[in-house]
């Protein structure tokens, strides 16, 4: 009894530790706030919230079709192959081609992701052709590493089958067409439908092998949830998880359904339902597909292919403002006006999570798209490549709606040939729990005393965040130091480095979006992050405050950031770009503020931060966006105090070598982080000399039982006691131990 | 029986990776005959009915049906059908659709289909059974929905490879007597392979008796028995008494160190040659009257008759009497000229026909493994 109770509460746990990840996920897809730490009742706003983020049901519409067809096409071939190797008379060569089929499945997606890019962008090159990563690309990659999984799903079945079944058909009188359709592949069909649920499946939520071989303008679901990270998941992300989870478990109990296991276990009424149900569901993805073809198909377009940040656009989503669908809209009338013709706009909107990957994405051959928006110091290497053009500013009217202050960053000086259009400005500060902090420490704050070493605060030891970016965390420590972070001796950055280092006890951990949920539930006290996702932060927890860290002389030491809009090289709609980089200065239609509204970063358009209402939206927010002494003129006064940042705190593109100085050195902080101390090196020292213990035990008591007979002729005393049986056929030459 | 010749096997051979299954096949197969090819695992017997299907192409050699060349026809147009070993049944059809299969190929209405598979249903006694499952059948079931299957077709020769080995033995023998019924009621010509002797003297019109890829010998079941050609067929059919033998004249021969009157003549004089006794035609007398003498080795109970083992000369002999005799017991054996056959040495002499060895057991455990091809 005890023994019973025992094992159901080792089961349990068990489920437990599998479906509690998943059960908190499909809770909080319900939660009425967008908090990850509180939940705030139930609500199906984000349900809602998913159904009108377009951009994310066209990813998901993008990750079916892929994950469908890609799915089909490798069952089809898998099969295929399958039927070949079973009929394949060398059993070397088979087992030879099984292993070889297998390799894939053992191999680091990593690996087949990078591999399966170069192949795509070196034949893209070979022949000649543009843009050589696309829908197809990704498609051939998907087919591939699902070939595998299909082959080894439907290879059992071929073998379970009775080998004479197809004689038999063949004898009754089928060609071997005829036979494999009609007997050999009824057979099969179980391996078949589950090679096909599988390879869907592996299709749907792959995310390395996509990011590798996909191309402009198309965007999978799960690269763009990854994407997502320069503001946060949200929380429609988790509806559409829970969708999907929702989907596959459907899938899952339907294929146990159709398994001939159970067929033979059910009786004939519950046969034509899940009959019914099965053909019912794949009835229904077939159809959506078919609409959605159509539907995509059915009106000639002109696209626009534009590569944002994640959640860095106002997207429409909770009712806000949707910027790609307007500038449709008011491209599309503008156009009739114009020429007196019908033009179709399709905005197609993808993103990316950093500006490495921009920049991998573009070095690697991926042409199409028209209007990107990089930060500062990758815009200065882009350039420096020859990725971008010079943009017409005759084309970009709203130009002028720039602040002066912003028309001429470091990464784009000179006045005459202007490259990018600035879209947002950022700052780094300090977010700070009120409640938390010592009472002098707060009123130093409020005194605009404060600077960055608060951080280092022996007080604050286990309650600060560090940033988890190797670039941001060596900049607070050289702010806090007074090194000029772009021109850095070696020197300077060992000191820095020993800063980190030092700060290294007292950081809780290093974060970047698990930072929302650490400040908001008061879990950790202090923190260095971007103003805008401060401000978020306080928004959810009114005990928050944020400030701009000065040094001894009072001024401002911080990193100070710009996202601009640029058209890459290879745009192939350079007209449509500048119209949709005009669109978004753009006053009279509302997406300038709609976006700054949006995004909570600061705006450099005169039209945004001068508005009142816009003002009057961020309340209290605005004077820390907008910090007025900014403004201020700086030094000899031919710049404000905001462009005097940009020419010194902002970075700048590093050299290969410093580039491989600030990673080596990031790496040797945090490995030490995660070390786990001795004790997992003698546990895994331990656990393998166990086992090669156990090995060769076992090896040298195989060899201690065949020391009597292995080689060895019989003793003579056992010699004539043994009868040996005669042989029947003469050309039989088994003795009887080799007949079972 | 029917003289004409339907199928022609001339100079058939086969190999597989270098090993010869078939050595130059020689075989006519007349119709309406039942014909059956017999020999232990590996003999070629099952390679041969696989020619004829069509599943193996010999590698030289013809195959003549109905006098023409058929040699790289495929199966599925010749007017062959086969019952498998393993019946290879369709498991994803019941029982009518498993019979109607060769029919709906050919494009047959519905109601032409549904005449002939009653009519089959109702040869093979399984009238009732169209909507069954064939995996839920028995064995003695799903054989004769094998049967009906391929009997649908109405083809000119039925091959069936080994098509009882799965049942058990009162269900087998129930099964030999309805598939010669069938032969007789249908006409069709049978090529039936087994190694069960038993089965192949009891159904067949003709055995064919095959070992190390060649036809040892051809003819009817008592022919076979009573003048097998060679010591490999006495000792395959039935149990013989094997022993080397001199034939000192026409009618008369010697062994055991005994001269014993024959039936057999037109060796030449003193040649050597293989005598064959059946046990059941050794009677067992005493001593004094004995033509041979012996110590009874061991005495084992088979239901019908006693096994005996008795020594002779360094022979061991095996007899089968209804008396009983005890071990030890020293006994006479008494031959008739008649229960005397003579044969010529062959390859296979010296090889079996002594009992000192288990070897009929050996036999029946090395046919439980079927050779895989």
């Amino acid at each position: 009894m005890k023994k019973k109770i025992a094992q159901n509460i080792y089961t349990i746990l068990v489920f437990v530790f599998l479906y509690m990840p998943i059960a908190v996920l499909i809770l909080y897809s319900f939660n009425a706030s967008n908090s990850t730490s509180t939940f705030d009742g139930f609500s199906l706003k984000w349900y809602r919230e998913l159904f009108s983020d377009s951009a994310s049901l066209n990813a998901l519409k993008n990750t079916l079709i892929l994950a469908i067809l890609s799915a089909v096409i490798s069952t089809i071939i898998g099969t295929m192959a399958a039927y070949g190797i079973n009929k394949m008379q060398n059993k070397y060569v088979k087992s030879a081609t099984m292993s070889v089929t297998k390799i894939p499945m053992m191999n680091p997606e990593i690996v087949t992701g990078i591999s399966m890019m170069l192949l795509f962008v070196f034949v893209g090159v070979l022949i000649g052709g543009k843009a050589s990563l696309g829908f197809g690309t990704v498609l051939i990659a998907h087919i591939t590493f699902n070939l595998p999984y299909v082959i080894l799903s439907v290879m059992p079945k071929f073998k379970q089958m009775d080998k004479s079944l197809p004689e038999a058909a063949l004898d009754l009188g089928c060609t071997p067409f005829q036979s494999f359709f009609k007997v050999e592949l009824p057979q099969i069909m179980p391996g078949i439908i589950s090679g096909l649920i599988m390879a869907f499946t592996l299709s749907l939520d792959d995310f390395v092998i996509s990011y590798f071989t996909i191309g402009s303008g198309f965007e999978t679901l799960p690269i763009r949830i990854y994407s997502m990270t320069k503001k946060r998941v949200t929380p429609d992300m988790y509806a559409l998880s829970t969708l999907i989870f929702v989907s596959i478990l459907i899938l899952l109990v339907v294929s146990n359904l159709i398994s001939d296991k159970n067929r033979d276990k059910m009786s004939k009424k519950a046969k034509k339902i899940t009959k019914i149900v099965v053909g019912s569901v794949f009835g229904a993805i077939a159809l959506i597909t078919l609409i959605v073809l159509i539907a995509s198909a059915g009106t000639k377009t002109v696209t626009l292919n534009v590569y944002n940040w994640g959640e860095y656009i106002s997207d429409g989503s909770e009712d806000t403002y949707d910027t790609n669908a307007e500038f449709e809209k008011y491209y599309e009338e503008w156009y009739y006006e114009k020429y007196g013709e019908h033009i179709n706009v399709q905005v197609n909107y993808t993103t990316f999570a950093s500006n490495e990957d921009l920049y991998a994405k573009l070095k690697s051959g991926a042409t199409g798209y028209d209007v990107i928006i990089p930060s500062d110091y990758m815009i200065e290497r882009l350039k420096a490549d020859g990725l971008l053009q010079p943009l017409n500013l005759n084309n970009i009217p709203n130009y002028e709606n720039i602040s002066d202050q912003f028309k001429n960053p470091f990464y784009d000086s000179d006045p005459d040939e202007k490259y990018t259009v600035m879209y947002t400005y950022g700052i780094i500060g300090i977010v700070y729990n009120k409640d938390k902090i010592d009472p002098s420490d707060l009123e130093k704050i409020e005194n605009g005393e404060a600077g960055w070493e608060l951080l280092w605060d022996e007080k604050y030891a286990g309650q600060i965040l560090q940033f988890n970016n190797a670039r941001d965390a060596f900049g607070t420590a050289m702010y806090a130091l007074g090194i000029d972070v772009n021109n850095a001796t070696p020197e300077e950055w060992k000191m820095a480095f020993e800063k980190l280092k030092a700060q290294k006890p007292l950081v809780q951990s290093y974060v970047m979006d698990e930072i929302y949920n650490k400040m908001e539930s008061g879990e950790a006290t202090l923190a260095a992050y971007y103003a805008g996702d401060c401000l978020s932060m306080i928004a959810n927890n009114e005990s928050l405050g944020f400030f701009y860290p000065k040094n001894e002389n009072g001024e401002y030491v911080t990193n100070i950031f710009a996202d601009a809009m640029c058209i890459p090289a290879g745009a192939s709609n350079k007209e449509l770009a500048e119209a949709y980089i005009n669109f978004m200065l753009d006053e009279e239609h509302g997406a300038a503020r709609a976006n700054a509204e949006y995004i909570y970063y600061a705006s450099p358009n005169k039209t945004v931060f001068e508005d009142l209402e816009y003002i009057d939206y961020l309340g209290e927010d605005y004077e820390l966006i907008y910090d007025p002494d900014f403004n201020e003129p700086y030094g000899n006064g031919e710049q404000t105090y905001i462009e005097y940042m940009f020419a010194t705190y902002a970075y700048r593109d590093m050299t290969e070598e410093n580039r491989a100085r600030l990673n080596g050195l990031w790496e040797e902080l945090k490995v030490d982080s995660t070390s786990f101390g001795s004790g997992i090196y003698i546990v895994c020292a331990v656990i393998v000399v166990l086992i090669v213990a156990f090995g060769v035990y076992k090896y040298i008591q195989k060899r201690q039982r065949r020391r009597l007979y292995w080689n060895n002729p019989a003793p003579a005393k056992f010699e004539n006691t043994m009868s040996i049986p005669k042989v029947v056929a003469p050309n039989d030459n088994n003795t009887p131990n080799s007949t079972n | 029986m029917n003289e004409k010749k339907i199928i022609e096997l001339k100079g058939v051979a086969k190999s597989f990776d270098g090993e010869i299954i078939l050595d130059n096949i020689d075989l006519d197969v007349h119709e309406k005959e039942f014909m059956t090819l017999l020999g232990p695992s590996g003999c070629g017997k099952t390679t041969t009915l696989r020619i004829i299907a069509g599943f193996v192409t010999p590698d030289s050699g013809e195959v003549m049906f109905d006098g023409e060349l058929i040699n790289d026809l495929p199966p599925y147009k010749r007017s062959v059908n086969t019952v498998f070993q393993k019946y290879a049944l369709f498991p994803h059809l019941n029982v009518y659709e498993n019979i109607a299969f060769a029919l709906r190929l050919k494009k047959v209405s519905e109601e032409e289909i549904y005449e002939r598979v009653e009519e089959m249903l109702t040869m093979v006694n399984l009238r009732g059974f169209e909507k069954r499952d064939v995996n839920l059948l028995s064995g003695g079931q799903q054989q004769r929905v094998a049967i009906a299957r391929a009997l649908i077709n109405k083809p000119r020769v039925l091959l069936l490879d080994e098509p009882l080995g799965a049942l058990d033995l009162k269900l087998r023998k129930d099964m030999q007597n309805e598939l010669k019924n069938i032969q007789r009621k249908t006409g069709i010509t049978f090529i039936y392979v087994t190694h069960d002797q038993e089965e192949a003297l009891s159904m067949s019109d003709t055995v064919v008796v095959m070992a190390n890829g060649k036809i040892q010998q051809i003819g009817t079941p008592t022919d076979i028995y009573n003048e097998p050609q060679n010591a490999f067929v006495a000792d395959f059919i039935g149990e013989s008494n094997i022993i080397d033998g001199v034939m000192l004249d026409d009618y008369k021969v010697k062994f055991s160190g005994q001269e014993f009157e024959c039936l057999d003549k037109g060796f030449s004089k003193n040649e050597p040659v293989d005598v064959v006794v059946r046990p059941e035609d050794v009677d067992v007398v005493s001593p004094e009257k004995g033509m041979l003498c012996g110590v009874v080795d061991s005495v084992t109970f088979k239901g019908v008759h006693y096994e005996i083992i008795v020594t002779i000369n360094n022979f061991k002999w095996m007899i089968q009497s209804t008396d009983y005799v005890a071990p030890t017991q020293s006994i006479g054996l008494y031959i008739e000229p008649d229960a005397i056959h003579i044969m010529k040495k062959s390859e296979y002499s010296n090889m079996f026909g002594d009992y000192s060895s288990f070897s009929d057991e050996l036999d029946r455990l090395s046919d439980a493994t079927e050779e895989e091809e």
